[in-house]
């Protein structure tokens, strides 16, 4: 059977994450906000090389959770979180871990492109600055070259590398805001709404985009837009009230979910 | 299953449903007028069958029109995917069904010409009443959503097949004992051969619905009828 292998084969292949080694595992999370218990007990394997897609209804715990994992509820202040989240086996709630060197290896994209009110090649190489990734202005030039690259947006830019990233289109914008959180070369990159603020032109370069991340990184995307969803991801998570419903293979997940809540939202029933 | 935010969306589907109901509604009656119409060598009920066969043709094109529409504006998932792929599998079936049934009735016009066979169209219009029972309880089910009487279906394809062997044996013994039967034999035994295929259409329309209730094709293998002594083996899907 091996060597009769076709096209059609290698192809289906390449979705498949199932022997992908884990990246992130989180184990018994919660999160509180003051009274309001916004996480229960969350367990997820987070896979290497793999687009994993969180959706569920407003409010249902999965950007609390995306925010979790690059250490984002720190800075609210009457977030609790409890529970164990390993990166590559490491804790990242360990009193020794800096949550600056986290969110390094763990980047963020938003809902709305916020490039700095800098050039464009500043907005990119403003990372590897300040984590002193590089040591000497040819190097940084590399690197802010191969973000651009990756990012899809070179060919747009190289002309005007001086310009004020606030120039750009909205597409445009999100990209270098992409570039801009691969510079530090992450681990992962969570994603939450990256295309909400997006016409569909820009929203499918920037589908592409997180198609060919997926190569170097770990990609966890929030996203409202089930089909978007279904379209960029192997992996997806339903969350609902604040529990992970439902966790598996994205093409089960949208033809054949095992909770009957998953298929309530996904077919359009809740809210 | 409660019903969709967008009212719309249920109307849609529950719309392509009903077409297939009645396009099985046609099939059923297309099978059982083609078999009496050969048993009462009623001609103008055959050419009857012939003419509303183009009915089911058209169904079968509005059908697919409306799932391609379903397909590219809502983009169904989980049930509802499985819902309209279902629709546009059983459709096929009915389509291959009602074609079946038009070449009965044609066969019947050229049957009406010659000698009877003693017995044979009475066993025929029996093997289609059966055939048409396990389609009309395939389409039941999927109206209900019922993957036990789907699974039934399934197993009770094995009488249909064993109803066909007999016909084969009773057909070969015609032609041996008077050569003179030969023609009209040849035309009975593809028509017992059709409508087993009718059989086989039904229990593909019972996969379908249990797919379509439990997610995956149903995996036991369902019961076979050995083949007769010197019947090539049948397409058996």
């Amino acid at each position: 059977m091996e060597d009769q292998k076709t096209m059609k084969d290698i192809h289906l292949e390449e979705r498949v994450v199932s022997d992908h080694a884990p990246r992130i595992t989180a184990r018994g999370v919660n999160v509180h906000y003051g009274e309001n218990h916004a996480l229960k007990d969350v367990d997820v394997d987070i896979l290497s090389g793999t687009v994993t897609a969180f959706i569920g209804p407003s409010g249902c715990g999965k950007s609390t959770f995306l925010r979790c994992l690059n250490r984002m509820n720190d800075t609210v202040a009457n977030a609790r979180v409890t529970g164990q989240i390993l990166l590559d086996g490491e804790d990242i709630y360990d009193k020794r871990v800096d949550p600056v060197q986290l969110r390094a290896k763990v980047g963020m994209v938003f809902q709305k492109p916020n490039p700095f009110p800098k050039s464009i090649y500043d907005n990119v190489a403003y990372g590897p600055k300040i984590h002193g990734l590089t040591r000497n202005k040819a190097e940084l030039d590399g690197i802010v070259e191969s973000c651009l690259r990756k990012a899809a947006l070179w060919n747009e830019v190289k002309d005007r590398l001086t310009a004020p990233g606030t120039g750009l289109s909205g597409g445009q914008q999100q990209r270098l805001c992409i570039a801009r959180a691969i510079a530090t070369s992450p681990e992962v990159l969570l994603m939450d709404e990256p295309c909400s603020a997006l016409d569909p032109i820009a929203t499918a370069q920037v589908e592409e985009l997180i198609d060919e991340l997926r190569a170097s990184f770990s990609v966890v995307i929030v996203t409202h837009s089930m089909q978007q969803a279904a379209r960029v991801s192997q992996k997806t998570a339903f969350f609902h009230l604040g529990h992970l419903v439902e966790y598996g293979e994205t093409g089960q997940i949208f033809t054949n979910p095992r909770d009957p809540r998953t298929e309530s939202y996904i077919t359009g029933r809740i809210g | 299953m409660e019903p969709h935010i967008r009212s719309a969306f249920d109307k849609d589907l529950e719309a392509v449903q009903a077409m297939v109901m009645k396009m099985g509604g046609l099939v059923e009656h297309a099978l059982l007028n083609a078999a009496e119409a050969l048993d009462k060598r009623d001609e103008a009920l055959a050419e009857s069958v012939r003419a509303g066969d183009r009915a089911i043709d058209e169904l079968e094109d509005l059908i697919h029109t409306e799932c391609a529409r379903i397909l590219a504006l809502r983009s169904p998932t989980a049930g509802d995917l499985r819902t309209v792929l279902t629709v546009m599998r059983i459709v096929g079936s009915l389509e291959r069904a009602g074609d079946y049934a038009k070449n009965l009735a044609k066969r019947s016009l050229v049957l009406s010409q010659m000698q009877v066979v003693a017995g044979a169209t009475s066993s025929i219009a029996r093997m289609a009443r059966s055939v048409v029972g396990l389609l009309r309880d395939a389409l039941d089910a999927f109206a209900a959503r019922d993957a036990v009487l789907a699974e039934d279906v399934r197993n009770r394809d094995a009488e249909v097949d064993q109803m066909y062997n007999a016909l084969f044996r009773e057909f070969l013994t015609h032609m041996m004992e008077d050569p003179r039967n030969i023609t009209a034999c040849m035309h009975l035994h593809f028509i017992a051969k059709n409508i087993e295929r009718v059989g086989d259409h039904a229990t593909g329309i019972a996969e379908q619905v249990i797919y379509l209730v439990k997610g995956a094709m149903p995996e036991a293998e369902r019961p076979k009828v050995e083949l007769a002594a010197g019947i090539p083996p049948g397409r058996k899907d």
